[in-house]
């Protein structure tokens, strides 16, 4: 496995949480022991990343101080001097591709087996969360010396296996999504005149788009936070911002660059995440009538 | 239209599996003719068992660590009210974290020079977590991300289905604990079950984290291994993939295991 991901239809950032009544509100005692438990989880859920933000603009931060003695860019113009912003790029494009070609392979087996059009169907679900279950390191290891003798260029490689690691991912969210949808929608439009592709394109799309997203997200954080795979497949010539981030964390003394580099690394996942979570919701009803089920 | 996806998966799954156990017995050498020999099997043998052993014990301490967390965490997430959104947020924002900068950033926290050494002013008595004999930053980091993904996967169970079931048992009557006990654990079990299956199994064949906040001696299995690959002489490749099919039978094993369990528990439907 690649990542460990909730590929749950719900999450993330919309739970359907329902307000509830009085029946189970804590009161007195019981209820400062909630707020104080809460709030231990979200320090635990924190705390991990403080030193990032503290790190990432600390020029001088000897030993015993608590706090960064003098703050300004030295670790911006560390990381920009490794290659950070080539390094980005690389990133972004590993992840948009193994987006761009995991979430349709992951809508067509997850339609085809939503409708029962896949002989051997147990088989099929078995070897499409396989994945899961194999290091991903096994797989890099052993097709490396394969893809080298057949002569794949690394980065294709590369995008190869990320791609085999986001289809569980892809294809579970898209077949949550086909068990939900209604095949009564698409035949009505057909009914009414509507040719195949304006089926896909005005009926069949908007109402899948919010597991779409998801799907799309969760296969580029693969492609995003992948280490073991780049590295091995890629032989060391491709170098993502997990490579750098890796290179600089095995040194010592550039906890700066480390800490910058890092931060990097979060930017794009919480920029997605945040529009997933703005536009990537169903409308309020049909969040509500999900409860029916 | 299944095929493209079925071609890759068996190709990268079944193809790696199958190029990996021939480099370990042999068939695949970088030099001269292939053998069949389990020489590479019998040449790790004595540091075999430890890396067994060390990377089932981090696998295990972590899968606990981060069920425990993210169970508690699921609870008051359900509850709803703003300490509950508070949690559910925070997990949101943890699970796409990739690890090696969760790595990263434990080792900044706990290092000997860490944050938290400087906040309690331990001087030099900050005991070793990273690259320590407990491996205790290798299980926090896992314990930290993994308690977020048990989080927002336990919540979207029991959100569903363990309000109602919660509310008429609290109008029955039954406590606090009680409600813990007959309701919300039964419903997330099976969930809470495959969530420890799948971080189990991650922390078991993950390499970066261990790597960074673990020690020279002894290695986890993935850490023996790609030191094996990177090795310059020609005898450590086949000795590599050995390592990694143990991982893989290891990998295999445990999730063989908790099928069966599912399946025996009449929780499963």
């Amino acid at each position: 496995m690649a990542l460990t991901l909730p590929p749950d239809s719900r999450t993330p950032l919309s739970w359907p949480v329902r307000p509830g009544n009085g029946l189970r509100a804590s009161h007195g005692i019981a209820r400062t022991l909630r707020v104080l438990l809460a709030l231990a989880l979200a320090l635990w859920l924190v705390l991990p990343l403080v030193p990032l933000a503290l790190w990432a603009f600390a020029d001088r931060w000897s030993f015993p101080a608590v706090l960064p003695q003098a703050w300004g860019w030295g670790g911006v113009r560390a990381a920009l001097a490794q290659g950070a912003v080539p390094a980005f790029g690389r990133s972004l494009l590993l992840g948009l591709l193994v987006s761009a070609v995991a979430t349709p392979l992951g809508v067509l087996a997850a339609r085809a087996l939503a409708y029962r059009r896949v002989p051997l169907a147990p088989a099929v679900n078995v070897l499409l969360f396989a994945p899961l279950a194999l290091p991903a390191f096994v797989a890099a290891l052993g097709l490396n010396v394969l893809l080298l003798r057949v002569q794949v260029p690394p980065f294709a490689g590369v995008v190869l296996l990320l791609t085999v690691y986001a289809l569980p991912y892809t294809s579970y969210t898209m077949r949550v999504a086909y068990g939900a949808h209604d095949l009564a929608v698409e035949e009505e439009a057909r009914l009414l005149g509507a040719s195949a592709w304006q089926v896909m394109w005005r009926v069949q799309l908007p109402l899948l788009a919010p597991a779409l997203a998801r799907a799309a997200f969760l296969a580029f954080l693969v492609g995003w936070s992948d280490y073991v795979i780049t590295v091995l497949v890629g032989g060391g010539t491709i170098v993502t911002v997990p490579l750098l981030v890796a290179a600089a964390a095995a040194g010592t003394g550039n906890d700066a660059t480390v800490a910058l580099l890092s931060a990097a690394a979060l930017l794009p996942p919480l920029v997605l995440l945040l529009v997933l979570g703005l536009f990537g919701r169903r409308p309020r009803s049909h969040q509500t009538n999900g409860d029916v089920k | 239209m299944a095929a493209p996806a079925i071609l890759i998966t068996a190709f990268v799954v079944i193809g790696g599996m199958a190029t990996a156990l021939a480099q370990s017995l042999g068939l695949f050498p970088l030099v001269g003719p292939p053998s069949l020999t389990v020489a590479a099997y019998a040449a790790q043998a004595s540091d075999l068992p430890v890396g067994i052993g060390l990377s089932l014990a981090i696998a295990a301490a972590s899968t606990v660590v981060a069920c425990l967390v993210g169970f508690t965490a699921a609870l008051v997430i359900v509850q709803g009210r703003w300490c509950g959104k508070l949690v559910a947020a925070l997990g949101t924002l943890t699970v796409p974290v990739p690890h090696i900068v969760g790595a990263a950033s434990v080792s900044l926290l706990l290092a000997d020079s860490g944050l938290l050494a400087r906040l309690f002013n331990a001087g030099g008595s900050w005991p070793e977590l990273v690259g320590g004999p407990w491996w205790i930053g290798v299980v926090a980091e896992y314990g930290w991300k993994e308690s977020a993904f048990v989080a927002l996967v336990v919540t979207g169970t029991l959100a569903t289905r363990a309000v109602s079931y919660d509310e008429t048992a609290a109008l029955l009557g039954a406590g606090r604990l009680s409600r813990l006990r007959h309701v919300l654990l039964p419903l997330s079990l099976p969930t809470l079950t495959v969530s420890a299956t799948i971080i189990f199994v991650y922390s078991l064949g993950s390499y970066e984290v261990a790597w960074l906040l673990g020690r020279a001696y002894p290695e986890p299995l993935p850490v023996m291994a790609l030191r094996l690959f990177n090795a310059a002489t020609l005898t450590a490749r086949p000795e590599a993939a050995a390592v990694a099919i143990v991982t893989t039978l290891l990998s295999f094993g445990a999730v063989a295991a908790a099928l069966a369990y599912l399946r025996r528990s009449t929780l499963w439907r």
